[in-house]
């Protein structure tokens, strides 16, 4: 009898739970406006709930940080910034101009490109570079002449120091060895860098740098053609205009054009599509 | 008998020229309800929906371009109030007029483009879309591997008619005629890649698609009541309100830039933007279409859209064509130019260059 009566058991439980389980699908079945992708209306409800993300960045993550600070346009209760929950970038301008300064002088040229300068802001470079930072003066708390001696020549040689920037000063990847340090950084003022005719040119002004090489790409950027800008679309209204920097490493530019990154989710596929490339999938006629 | 006909004439003509009005007895006797309904609510749930009359007044007010000064500040007035109840925050509805001497173009540099799908969700954030069930969204980034045409050379030499089971009818089978055409089907492009992949990948490229706000906009033709038209700026809009959610025009833009609120719309209160404009982004409701209108309620201010400031490469350009030292036609006179389905005859003033 013992070794009958499990059997049975189980086959009266196996039986209850089909029951149960037809119950359901019928249940299931009914509903016929239930919503195929559960799973992606789930994630989107959830994404859109969550806490907003505070330490966003911009064009290049580490390079052009950002933080979320609330109610920045009280009018409408914006914060400055709103980010990505996924990637942390940064999707949304409440004001497209906080923490901005004027773009500066920007040299005049002979040619018909010149720029819309007139309203043109910038978000400075110089807090955002790591060594600048570390001391009162800037670079020169180091490089000041005594406590790393000023180079006696502008000769390429190997130097122990900001590897992580440039891994090694004899092979920098910009410019395919025709360049070194002290061709963009100034030998004798390290807050400053130095154009080809030794003008001194500050970290928030990069262009004018570049430029003096990347002539073609500096023409269409002062045309705007190249390059970012947000705040009015007026021709002379006020705008926000992105430097080099902000989007290109010059350090590495050789090697990585540019990093990849991982992109913000996808819609959910429509009702019905079990596999998005379907035009691969299904090779018959439709 | 002759007085009998008369009489039923009458009354038929009665019957048809009052339908309207008899519509909009319906319409009051049923507001009345409505009201009756709420009043009871209103005691135990506070203000979720403030005001029945203004639901009425609504369901009988008429196309807004056509409006009154008085009826458009009175819709205004309805919608500012029952939205700022409904999202719990001061919310303004805009009429700005269209501005004088500006026709509105956007170009696009897909030499540029990452598809980080950055502009799909800033879109989302300014326009008050519906997040989840149903999920809309206004640009849609099509993922295309380089170098494919949208038939196969090999397949040229194939495909001629062929004697079948039915007969010499010359039915044409194989070659290129299953390949593709017509809705967004660009051979292999892909919009739904996910987000765990890197982008760029160097053997494709991507670009985004929204609404191209064409000169001969198909959608505008297609639609039976006028909901939507072509505003002064060239931008296409429409009026929520009037739109009876026929999805006409859903069927006649080649694409795929209208979305339609299959259920009610999801948008959470904390991430409403109060910021809206009549015809552009303020809430909709179930059963309309919506659309991108170049963020009519930036544009209009003179602010760029949404999806240019998102875009961390700057492969998005906005301005006004007139201008002649506007961004884009900077970028028309100089850079190889196109425009996405030319040959549908939609002229768009949305331009994909080569920069």
């Amino acid at each position: 009898m013992k070794l009958q009566s499990a059997p049975v058991t189980i086959i009266i439980a196996l039986a209850l739970l089909a029951v149960v389980a037809g119950g359901l699908a019928l249940v299931g079945g009914l509903d016929i406006r239930k919503e195929k992708n559960p799973g992606d209306n789930e994630l989107a409800k959830a994404a859109a709930t969550a806490q907003p993300v505070t330490n966003c960045f911009e064009s290049r993550e580490t390079y052009s940080a950002v933080a979320r600070t609330e109610n920045v346009v009280p009018q409408y209760g914006y914060p400055n910034v709103k980010c990505s929950n996924t990637t942390s970038g940064v999707l949304w301008y409440g004001d497209p101009f906080d923490g901005t300064i004027p773009m500066g002088e920007m040299p005049k040229v002979a040619d018909e490109t010149q720029g819309d300068f007139v309203n043109a802001v910038v978000k400075p470079r110089e807090p955002r570079l790591t060594y600048f930072n570390m001391g009162p003066d800037g670079c020169a708390t180091c490089h000041n002449g005594t406590i790393v001696p000023f180079p006696k020549d502008k000769t390429p040689r190997l130097i122990g120091m900001h590897q992580d920037i440039v891994a090694n000063s004899l092979q920098l990847m910009h410019g395919r060895g025709a360049l070194w340090c002290l061709d963009c950084h100034s030998a004798t003022n390290r807050n400053r860098l130095l154009d080809r005719r030794g003008n001194e040119i500050t970290f928030n002004q990069p262009q004018r740098l570049c430029g003096s090489c990347h002539g073609e790409k500096y023409i269409d950027w002062r045309e705007g053609i190249h390059g970012k800008r947000i705040g009015e679309w007026k021709t002379g209204g006020k705008k926000r205009w992105w430097v080099c920097t902000e989007c290109h490493n010059p350090h590495t530019v050789q090697t990585i054009r540019f990093q990849p990154i991982n992109p913000e989710p996808p819609p959910p596929l429509p009702r019905g599509m079990k596999i998005a490339d379907y035009v691969r999938g299904d090779q018959s006629a439709h | 008998m002759s007085h009998k006909e008369t009489d039923n004439s009458t009354k038929k003509d009665n019957a048809t020229t009052s339908r309207r009005n008899f519509l909009k007895k319906i319409g009051i006797a049923g507001a009345a309800a409505l009201m009756s309904d709420n009043a009871s609510a209103d005691v135990s749930a506070g203000s979720s929906n403030p005001d029945a009359e203004i639901t009425a007044s609504e369901w009988l007010q008429g196309h807004f371009v056509l409006m009154s000064d008085e009826e458009k500040k009175n819709a205004i007035g309805r919608l500012e109030k029952r939205y700022t109840a409904q999202y719990g925050k001061k919310t303004t509805v805009s009429d700005a007029p269209p501005l004088e001497g500006v026709l509105f173009g956007y170009a696009l540099d897909i030499s540029k483009c990452i598809g980080c799908r950055r502009c799909v969700h800033a879109c989302v954030k300014e326009n008050n879309q519906s997040r989840y069930n149903p999920v809309i969204q206004w640009i849609q980034v099509m993922k295309i591997p380089r170098g494919n045409f949208a038939f196969s050379a090999e397949k040229l030499n194939e495909g001629f008619p062929k004697s079948s089971a039915m007969g010499d009818y010359g039915v044409q089978v194989g070659g290129n005629a299953y390949a593709p055409v017509g809705g967004l089907s660009v051979e292999h492009a892909d919009s739904y890649y996910p987000a765990d992949e890197k982008v760029p990948d160097k053997n494709f490229f991507y670009v985004p698609v929204q609404c191209q706000q064409c000169e001969k906009p198909p959608c505008v033709k297609a639609c039976p009541v006028r909901a939507t038209f072509r505003d002064p700026n060239g931008v296409v809009l429409i009026d929520y309100n009037w739109c009876i959610g026929c999805r006409m025009c859903q069927l006649a833009c080649p694409y795929q830039a209208r979305h339609f609120n299959w259920g009610e719309p999801n948008l959470p209160a904390e991430e409403m933007n109060p910021k809206t404009h009549y015809f552009g982004n303020r809430p909709r409701m179930r059963g309309v279409m919506e659309k991108c209108t170049f963020c009519l309620q930036r544009t209009r201010e003179g602010r760029n859209p949404a999806c240019l400031e998102a875009c961390p490469v700057g492969a998005r350009k906005f301005g006004n064509l007139l201008d002649p030292d506007s961004d884009v036609r900077k970028i028309l006179a100089t850079k190889k130019v196109f425009r996405f389905k030319d040959e549908m005859s939609t002229y768009p003033k949305f331009f994909y260059y080569i920069g």
